[in-house]
Parts: structure tokens; sequence; C-alpha cells
């Protein structure tokens, strides 16, 4: 399946990718051979290029959630942080709504500081002020079901504890337009469920969705539409079980 | 594809430098962000030690008791000045603090990676924040100077209010030199450990230890050393902490003071928000 062209109008759009590309440098770790350092007077750079995003195209509309799928390495973290305007773009645009929310697993906000005052720290960078987030504290203290440790330092909780957090703190803003990377796979099932309700509320209120997966079962579950990135390139775009068919066919050609 | 369609206005393009404006205030709508940053890293500086928070005073005593020893006593560096222990709290502090206040800002980029990965908020509350913390923690610091300067014999007087423009002055310019520092120092990571060797070289040349006037006669290098914002920041609190020194040009110094206060921060801030969109690439 080629990605189709899209005919419609923008009207409805709420981000939209315009031949975007990311280059970045990763230093190598390895020491220059003697030979080198000589065949090479002068400047030699230690580090390499990786074209992580190779000129993706894409609009994405109201109420749709979009599902990311592809090998280890094939650009959808890359593309996600593009988007959420965390990266910086080497080529092209990105044009959205509003300002888009990225939840990440990696992501930890301050290590030291308790899961209380990260919410407090995360409401702040999110925009919202000091009241609107003691106001909203409790409810999203409940959300991440961690009332017992939520005034101990980040740095003692699990990956799934903190996943928890980094989302009930992204979404108490209400973003209309949510990313979501690998962030819900580590929770446990009733976590899961609870971020799934979640998900198809803020659908319903006309948001966008990202959901970077590589469990297919939640793709097809959660997301009205797929993408299949490959070397960082679009190789497919459309209903959710047609692409992870496409994808796993492919998979099993190797 | 979108070359062709035009991009509807409800659509805005994400990166890029934002303008003068609208940076400042997204800035100004989440400053209690940077306020919130930097009180949460002071709280848990010291869990971990036995005497807590207490460092925060007991730090600064140390190190005056050091520099008194080595300098004073046996260097005998006190030429010229009747309180040397004053002279030097001061100094110390007050350089200590520019110090540093620069050097966290600096650093503040690579030291919250993890924030920038997963928030977008305007980068320059993280400079803020880090100075911001440094002048609270100079605040307890500051409660030690006085006493010392009590405890030496100096008479409280009203020239002491004084001193709060002079350490205002201080903590602007320190703001828009962690901006610059902050914004090289992600381009040059190198340049953070370079960094602390120059402020060693400026602590040695901006009288900290010994009375500048005292030990230079040339009237072109004193005129010289109000060019030299950290000397100037550092003799303008002792100018109204001490009745006991008498120095000159004190017009001069307020004027280099605020120069360099304001200079620091605006182009600090142009040149900080010049890379906004680059920080968090790692």
């Amino acid at each position: 399946m080629e990605p189709e062209v899209d005919t419609r109008g923008l009207d409805d759009a709420t981000v939209v990718l315009d031949g975007v590309h990311v280059t970045y440098r990763v230093y190598e770790d390895r020491r220059p051979r003697l030979r080198e350092v000589f065949a090479q007077r002068g400047h030699r750079p230690s580090y390499r290029e990786i074209k992580a995003v190779r000129g993706v195209d894409l609009v994405a509309r109201q109420g749709e959630s979009i599902g990311l799928i592809g090998h280890n390495g094939s650009g959808k973290s890359t593309l996600m942080q593009a988007v959420a305007g965390l990266l910086p773009v080497t080529a092209g645009a990105v044009y959205a709504s509003s300002q888009p929310s990225l939840l990440g697993v990696s992501a930890a906000l301050q290590p030291n500081a308790s899961g209380r005052r990260n919410i407090v720290l995360g409401g702040l960078a999110l925009g919202m002020t000091r009241a609107e987030i003691d106001e909203r504290m409790d409810e999203v203290i409940r959300f991440t079901g961690l009332a017992d440790s939520i005034d101990l330092p980040l740095r003692t909780y699990s990956s799934g504890m903190r996943a928890r957090l980094h989302f009930a703190i992204a979404t108490s803003v209400e973003p209309e337009i949510l990313l979501i990377d690998e962030a819900l796979s580590v929770g446990d099932e009733a976590f899961r469920r609870r971020s799934g309700r979640r998900i198809k509320e803020l659908r319903r209120r006309a948001g966008t969705i990202f959901l970077v997966s590589h469990s297919m079962e939640s793709i097809i579950d959660t997301c009205s539409r797929c993408i299949w990135l490959d070397h960082g390139e679009l190789r497919a775009d459309g209903h959710p079980k047609a692409v992870v068919e496409q994808y796993r066919a492919s998979i099993e050609e190797e | 594809m979108a070359q062709q369609m035009d991009i509807p206005p409800h659509l805005r393009r994400l990166g890029g430098t934002p303008s003068l404006r609208t940076y400042l205030a997204s800035i100004w709508s989440r400053r209690h962000f940077a306020w919130s940053v930097a009180r949460g890293e002071i709280r848990t500086q010291h869990l971990d030690t036995a005497l807590g928070n207490l460092w925060h005073l007991i730090n600064p005593l140390l190190l005056i008791g050091v520099y008194y020893l080595v300098f004073g006593l046996i260097l005998g560096t006190d030429r010229g000045v009747d309180n040397f222990v004053a002279f030097l709290g001061i100094g110390i502090f007050t350089f200590n603090y520019t110090q540093k206040a620069i050097l966290s800002g600096g650093r503040t980029l690579a030291s919250n990676v993890g924030l920038i990965r997963s928030l977008q908020f305007p980068r320059a509350l993280l400079p803020m924040s880090s100075v911001l913390r440094e002048t609270m923690a100079f605040a307890s610091a500051a409660v030690v100077m006085i006493a010392v300067v009590l405890f030496t014999g100096e008479p409280i007087t009203w020239r002491w209010v004084l001193v709060l423009p002079a350490f205002a002055l201080a903590a602007v310019f320190s703001l828009g030199f962690a901006f610059i520092a902050a914004r090289l120092a992600d381009k040059f990571r190198d340049l953070l450990n370079v960094l602390p060797f120059l402020f060693r070289i400026a602590f040695y040349l901006s009288g900290v230890l010994y009375s500048v006037e005292a030990f230079l006669d040339d009237p072109a290098i004193l005129r010289i050393m109000l060019a030299n914002p950290f000397y100037v920041y550092v003799s303008l609190p002792r100018e109204y902490l001490m009745v006991s020194l008498d120095q000159d040009a004190i017009g001069w110094m307020w004027l280099s003071g605020v120069a360099w206060a304001a200079g620091g921060l605006i182009v600090g801030l142009l040149v900080f928000r010049g890379g906004e969109h680059e920080y968090g690439r790692g």
C-alpha cells in the first residue's frame, strides 16, 4: 500500500509534517587509529551523522489516533520528539494547532524530588498556575494510583510507576495533541485500562493522539490509523489492521 | 505536499527562534516554574548529610578560615586593610556567588536534559532557576557574612542598606553571563572544563584576597580595574559594610556595575534565545 495522497484541506488538521528530516550527531566512542590520524591531517570528524528521519510528510486530523510502528531505530521516537518541538528538525517543518505534549519512558523530570513535587513542576512547565495544580492535585494522584509513594523521591520509582506519574502529569492539562512513546507498555493492566479510557476521552474532545508501540494488539485496539516507519521513511499509512499485516509480512520475509 | 497547500492560520510552526516579545511573555507566565525548580534543589541538596542544611552556613565559615590562614597569616596579603577578616569574608562570599551562579547556569542545560526532552517550556527558565538557587543559597551565606563583619568590630550604619542594590546588580550580571555560558557550553561542552580556571584567574586579579589600592600605585591600572566587573561587585559591598575601609572612585564603581549588569542581561538573553531550538540535542 503506497501512502495515499491526502486531497482534503487542512481545516481540521492538528499536525502537519512537511518534508521533515532529522539528523543528529552521535559521537563515536572509538579511538582513531594512528594511521587515520596521519592520513587525514587536520579535521577528522569523530562523530557519525544519523539520519533518523528522512523526509516525512504527514497530516494528522482532529479525533485521529495514529499508531507508529517500525523496527528498533526506525526513527519513531525521533519523529515524536520532533513533532513535540523538542528536537530541532534539520530540514522541512512541523506545524501544529497547539503545543503537543510528549510522554516518553526515558523522561525523568527531577529524580531527587518527590512525586508530588514533580506533579507541581510538570504542571508549571506545562503552563498551569499554582492554583490550578493544587486544584487538580488529588485527582492526578488518584489517577496515578501512587498515593502511598507520592512523597518519595522519583528516583526510587519503578519504570512503571514513573510512566503512571508522567502520563497523569501530561494529561492533566488536557492536551489537544498527545504523543505517547512506549510510555504505556511498562504499566500494568489496571493502568493500561485507565490510560486507554483517558485516550478515548481525549479523542472525543477532538484531540489527536500519536502512539508508538511494539505491541501490535494495542495499536489495532486503540488506533484509527497506523503509520509504518522504515529507516526514517514512511513505508505505509492506512488502516491499522492492513498496515500491521504488511509490517508482519515484511518481518517474516527477512 | 504542504508547499502547494496553504498552511491555515490555526497551524503554528514549531521550533525556530521566538520573537523577543513572545519569549519574554512565556518566561513571565511560567516564572513560578523557575522558582519551584530552584527551591526544590536547595531543599534536596544536603538531604543525605547529617548536618543537612547547616552546610549552607558551615561551608562559608570554613572557607574564610582557610583563606585567612593562608593569605592573612602565612602570605601576609592583608597590607593596607585594618579588618582583614571582614574584607576577606565579603570578598570571598560575593565572588563565590557570581562564580557559582554563572557556572551552574552554564551547566544547567546539560544537567536538565531529562526536563528539556520531555517538556516544552522556554529554556531560559533553566539558567534563571540556577541563578535563583544560588541567590537563595547566598542569602544564608550572607547571614554568616554579616555575623563575621559585626563580630570583627564593624558598626551597623544606615549605609548598609546600599549593599542590597549592589548585590542586586551582581545577581543581574550573573544571570546575563549565565545565559551566555549556557549557550556556549551547549555548543562546546569543553567550555565547562575551562570556565573554572578562568574564574580562578579572575579571582586572583579582582582583589578578593588583597586590597588593590594598597598593592597598586599606578592610577592607570586602578582605572582599568573599574572595568573589571568582579572587582566592582566585590568592592561595592565592602564600601558600605566596612567603616574601616577607604576606597576611591565609588561613583565610577556604581556606573561600571550598572553597565555590566544591564549589558550582560540584554546580550545574554539575546544570545540565549538565539539557540532556543537547539537545546536538548545532547
